[in-house]
């Protein structure tokens, strides 16, 4: 956690929302272009370097992906999937790491207040010092990226570099990537990049690519250019994403609702005390008083 | 001769008495918990309120002052899941302790589950048919219970989310929250029924005894099983 100079748009289980917003800040955002990637992952190699992550054995289960998943110290994944479709094998590889959701599920799951943050820029970037550990996070993100330490049991994952970015600097993976198909700048610019992309892939024969960018989290900090876009799940990718309708009611409804029936509760007592008094024991044992009325 | 006052051994004998055995007339008193029922009770109040005080700022911010009492949220999410393990096993031997006594009869089920609770709470029910427990005590009796197990099987899927599936987590966290809002709804009102609302209960767990005149106004039948008067 760092760049304390970012003023923070929405914070987790914080009572009083969003901060002023005074500042207007451009939304940033990543380019990935699946079409052009080559599997180097060199941006796999330059987000351990510039974050310090140890490194980690690679587990060879078949497939040219360096781990079957994301990892507490391992934010950044080139998916690899080999698929047959009409006019011979493609290979789809998709560089994978926390999406930057505009409306972010894990800060909505998260329970510990400012463990996981949301900058005025879009980074939702995750408090090491206020996380407890519970996991609600991973239940709450539509992507499957939380991962916990072993060690600490705190959630890491991609931050954006946002230390790179508060100081004018394009994140670690931008930076390495050798064939051009990563670019960082404005969620706008980055969305007219897409555009420009995906028309010529068209022209090119790939008749169902398209920006994914899904609303369905209010957009993304990284939008993703897809040759087959009709098939998300080829790509590791959800159709839908949202924040979990488990999650929102929960969080939205019943907690409120909650805390009103158990103060409900609370004032029901005090109410029929006042009206109605104790149910009072009267004179000794052998007293008529205490016979039920008939 | 000293004119040191004579105690009233009546009293202590009652206490002694309801080491080991209840309903049984001690002079002024009834025996209405022995000492292991009260034991295994406050086990169960003790443990239930420490997951209370670390669930609620783990379940929402506007508690998060009473994570303090332990050290923080992070020490709260530790504990809790540890003390909900102790809260359930002492909740299975309340349960299998005092499952006899807690038969329903069908008229008792038919008035608490209808009219009789409104009744009861306006101090107009007929409770000359009342026994040991009334009908309302024998529900909130099995609801403890089923809550306790209801907040066990969530609770595990909340300790552990990485090994259960995406819907039994989100169903986990719903079935967690309703179970225990309608728990700690039903102990403020527990709470208020043992003390204020009716003097002369709180005794009955504590001492381990009541007053006859308590047993013949809040349960006649009992009374009159113990005492063999009317």
């Amino acid at each position: 956690m760092s760049a304390q100079s970012l003023e923070i748009r929405r914070s987790s289980a914080s009572v009083w929302g969003s901060s002023s917003g005074m500042r207007s800040v451009p939304t940033v955002a990543k380019y990935i272009d699946t079409s052009t990637c080559i599997g180097c992952k060199a941006c796999e190699v330059a987000c351990q370097e510039w974050n310090d992550l140890p490194p980690l054995s690679t587990q060879q289960v078949g497939t040219y992906q360096t781990m079957p998943t994301l990892d507490a110290g391992f934010w950044n994944l080139i998916r690899f999937d080999e698929r047959e479709v009409e006019g011979g094998l493609m290979w789809l590889m998709r560089k994978d790491q926390c999406m930057h959701c505009a409306e972010p599920g894990c800060l909505e799951a998260c329970p510990a207040p400012g463990a996981i943050v949301q900058y005025a820029n879009g980074i939702v970037d995750v408090n090491q010092d206020n996380c407890i550990g519970c996991g609600y996070c991973e239940t709450g993100c539509p992507f499957d990226v939380p991962r916990f330490s072993a060690k600490t049991r705190k959630m890491a994952k991609c931050t954006l570099c946002v230390d790179r970015v508060s100081v004018g600097l394009e994140p670690a993976c931008i930076k390495a990537c050798p064939t051009g198909c990563l670019h960082f700048g404005s969620k706008e610019d980055m969305v007219g990049l897409g555009s420009l992309r995906v028309d010529q892939l068209k022209k090119g024969g790939f008749t169902t690519a398209a920006l994914y960018d899904p609303q369905g989290v209010g957009g993304t900090g990284v939008v993703t250019v897809l040759a087959y876009a009709d098939h998300p799940e080829w790509y590791g990718l959800s159709r839908d994403p949202h924040v979990p309708l488990g999650v929102k009611f929960w969080k939205s409804i019943v907690r409120p609702l909650g805390l009103f029936a158990i103060a409900g509760a609370f004032i029901a007592a005090v109410g029929h005390y006042f009206n109605f008094g104790a149910k009072q024991v009267q004179g000794s044992a052998d007293s008529d008083t205490n016979l039920p009325q008939a | 001769m000293s004119a040191v006052p004579i105690r009233d051994r009546a009293m202590d004998d009652a206490v002694t008495v309801a080491r080991d055995r209840e309903d049984v007339a001690v002079g002024n008193e009834i025996v209405r918990h022995r000492l292991a029922s009260r034991l295994i009770h406050w086990a169960v109040a003790l443990t239930f309120f420490v997951n209370i005080l670390t669930g609620m700022p783990i379940w929402t911010p506007l508690f998060r002052w009473m994570a303090d009492l332990f050290g923080g949220l992070s020490v709260c999410r530790v504990i809790h899941p540890w003390a909900g393990v102790a809260f359930t096993l002492i909740s299975a031997v309340q349960f299998f302790h005092w499952l006899k006594d807690m038969h329903l009869e069908p008229a008792e089920k038919k008035e608490w589950l209808g009219s009789g609770v409104m009744k009861y709470l306006k101090y107009q029910g007929d409770d000359s048919q009342v026994g040991k427990y009334n009908g309302g005590q024998k529900l909130f009796f099995f609801a403890v219970s089923l809550g306790a197990l209801g907040l066990l099987v969530s609770g595990v899927v909340m300790w552990f989310p990485l090994s259960f599936p995406q819907i039994v987590r989100e169903l986990s966290y719903l079935l967690h929250d309703l179970t225990f809002i309608l728990f700690v709804a039903a102990i403020i009102w527990h709470v208020y029924l043992g003390t204020a609302a009716e003097p002369g209960t709180f005794g009955s767990m504590v001492r381990g005894t009541v007053t006859k005149a308590w047993a013949r106004l809040h349960h006649p039948r009992w009374y009159r099983e113990v005492t063999g008067q009317k």
